[in-house]
């Protein structure tokens, strides 16, 4: 079952890297515009990042739910959530594509 | 198409650049030389902002030969207040 966890962590730990970048692009041209519409793009990206990093701290450290990813959770549970994570990665890359331009 | 502007020119990493390039093309159409120039920008840089722009229909050039002369579409004309809006969010 170790398999699972730790394509779980891979994938929230990428999609947090792809979120440090839109955030990163989005809070600069805040910064630079002030407007509405890259406000809402900020607090987009910031709180997706907040439930991908909460994500991987569940799944890495966290004293209890950790172990209990790692040995409790059976596989098609497992699969069940990693289609939500590797989904949303994809729709990330594709977003971090049209934005880092 | 607002809603192209407001990402295209305000959503995107090279946003800041690509409002300083609509800005100086409406002044007057320039080539992509004049407009690095003008703009201080690397030409290459120029040149990728301006694809950009053409590939969402904001500008468009007077042919595809060397110095060709880029302007703004009717299109873009017609949305003119929300360019206007995002310009006057960076001065």
């Amino acid at each position: 079952m170790g398999i699972w966890i730790d394509v779980a962590r891979v994938s929230t730990a990428l999609n947090v890297v792809l979120l440090l970048g839109l955030s990163y692009v989005w809070l600069d041209n805040y910064r630079q515009f002030q407007s509405k519409h890259t406000l809402g793009l900020s607090v987009f990206s910031v709180l997706l990042l907040a439930q991908n990093a909460l994500a991987f701290y569940i799944y890495s450290w966290d004293n209890l739910l950790s172990v209990w990813f790692a040995t409790k959770v059976p596989a098609p549970a497992w699969k069940a959530m990693l289609a939500l994570h590797v989904l949303e990665f994809l729709a990330l890359v594709f977003l971090a594509w049209v934005t880092w331009d | 198409m607002e809603g192209v502007l407001w990402y295209v020119l305000t959503g995107t990493r090279g946003g800041a650049n690509r409002v300083r390039l609509v800005r100086a093309v409406d002044e007057r159409p320039r080539n992509a030389n004049q407009l690095a120039e003008d703009l201080d920008l690397d030409y290459k840089t120029v040149r990728h902002h301006l694809d950009v722009l053409m590939d969402n229909g904001i500008v468009e050039n007077s042919g595809d030969e060397y110095g060709a002369v880029y302007l703004l579409t009717d299109r873009v004309r017609q949305h003119w207040e929300t360019v206007e809006e995002i310009i006057g969010k960076v001065e």
